[in-house]
């Protein structure tokens, strides 16, 4: 396994002033994922770039107030767990660009500490069947010599951990304190391609606040890999905005 | 620009005044919502503005991002960073996206131009406020290429590979120089968190 990586602890000031171009934020962000100081020093210039508002404070026009005022009147908030349960907008209505942006990613380890306590996070017959099909095709990705690991943070808290290997086209998906689901609903992964998205099956059952290691197969360079939260059977097509959203590596 | 407009000097507030603010906006109150946009409304439209500079196009990002902070208040995580920290990094990135996106190169090098004039027209317009003075002695102890390159990705909505081209400087420079300066300001600030 290895980091990919292009010396980003010095990237930390150019974030805290939103100076990165996408790709670069995404890879400092999954950066920040596994390096708690860079976390910290990141909040802290943000905090300082963020002063520099002080300086260019001006009354915007009056009417202005009357008008935000009037429109928050009119527009619903947004629940502060379960980001999707009552938010059921249409999934192109809201499509993937506007998915919550992965801001600060948090906890790397999560896919370590999940594959370590293993089978603990088994909640039943029927996964420890699927867990024990799949250990093998977990074991030879996480092995490959082209494995890239990658932390996400979902909205509003947890994260997921991916470890892809382009070579077997493939990845392995563990999450760590998502919100508690009630029985009605469940996680829902999706994959989606240049051309269609399609379903990647449903995340086992948190355990600990960790999912069991999901692998997710027929993986093309620059998918897209994104979790919803679905009615517990399963939907076909994402009824709700993503949690999280992650842009796997192009190469 | 008068010295005591409504809602003016927002960072004699207490930080927790913020914080406070978001926890009732997140619970749907209305007029908290209206004590966020008084305390905070010039602020966030005076960043906008020197990012965005259109007068109209301000108004509407503007609006964009109080709504953010109405639809998204229960978001807020005070692990996470400050408020006001919170509140600034809305708005910097709703300024910043909104001009990435809609604006041709032809246009931004245009703006260039006018980056360029930035720290001028700050260190004019701080003159007569406490928080900002402090922003600006702050500024001045960075190095030249310091606060340049600081002052062009913030305030000119750059990216650093852009800042490097402006300044005509290797990126790595603009780098190093961008994270030493916000190290300096924040020490100078006294934000250190």
């Amino acid at each position: 396994m290895r980091l990919r990586r292009t010396d980003p602890h010095t990237l930390a000031g150019a974030y805290a002033l939103d100076a990165l171009g996408d790709v670069d934020r995404e890879k400092f962000e999954r950066h920040l994922g596994v390096c708690e100081a860079c976390r910290a020093e990141a909040t802290s210039l943000r905090d300082a770039a963020g002063r520099l508002a002080e300086a260019t404070a001006a009354m915007p026009p009056p009417r202005l107030r009357g008008q935000v005022l009037a429109e928050a009147a009119r527009t619903r908030q947004q629940p502060p767990v379960r980001v999707a349960e009552r938010v059921r907008r249409s999934w192109h209505g809201v499509g993937w660009s506007a998915a919550p942006r992965m801001a600060v990613a948090v906890a790397g380890v999560g896919i370590l500490v999940a594959l370590a306590l293993g089978t603990l996070l088994i909640n039943d017959q029927h996964q420890l069947h699927m867990y024990a099909a799949q250990r093998g095709q977990i074991a030879a990705i996480l092995n490959a010599p082209d494995a890239d690991i990658m932390t996400v943070a979902a909205q509003p808290h947890g994260s997921a951990t991916v470890v892809m290997s382009h070579a077997a086209h493939a990845l392995v998906l563990t999450t760590a304190r998502l919100p508690a689901l009630p029985s009605s609903e469940c996680y829902q992964v999706w994959v989606m391609g240049t051309h269609r998205m399609r379903s990647a099956g449903r995340l086992p059952s948190p355990k600990l606040g960790m999912t069991a290691p999901m692998v997710v197969a027929g993986i093309a360079p620059g998918d897209r890999m994104g979790v919803t939260v679905e009615p517990s059977g399963g939907s076909q097509h994402p009824t709700s905005p993503p949690l999280l959203m992650l842009a796997l590596p192009a190469d | 620009m008068t010295a005591e407009l409504p809602g003016e000097r927002p960072s004699a507030a207490p930080a927790s005044e913020l914080a406070g603010l978001l926890a009732k906006v997140a619970r749907g109150d209305e007029a908290a919502f209206a004590g966020v946009y008084d305390r905070f409304g010039t602020v966030v439209y005076g960043l906008v503005r020197r990012i965005v500079r259109d007068p109209a196009q301000s108004e509407e990002v503007t609006q964009e991002v109080l709504l953010d902070v109405w639809r998204s208040a229960s978001r807020f995580d005070p692990g996470e960073g400050s408020a006001r920290s919170w509140l600034m990094t809305l708005a910097h990135r709703r300024a910043v996206d909104r001009v990435r996106s809609a604006q041709a190169s032809a246009d931004r090098e245009a703006r260039a131009a006018v980056a360029t004039t930035d720290y001028d027209v700050v260190a004019e317009e701080v003159e007569t406020r406490l928080d900002a003075q402090r922003v600006r002695r702050c500024l001045d102890s960075l190095t030249e290429l310091q606060r340049e390159s600081v002052t062009l990705a913030y305030y000119g909505g750059y990216t650093y590979r852009e800042v490097a081209a402006l300044l005509g400087v290797a990126v790595g420079t603009v780098k190093t120089r961008m994270r030493d300066g916000l190290i300096r300001l924040r020490d100078c600030l006294g934000t250190e968190s």
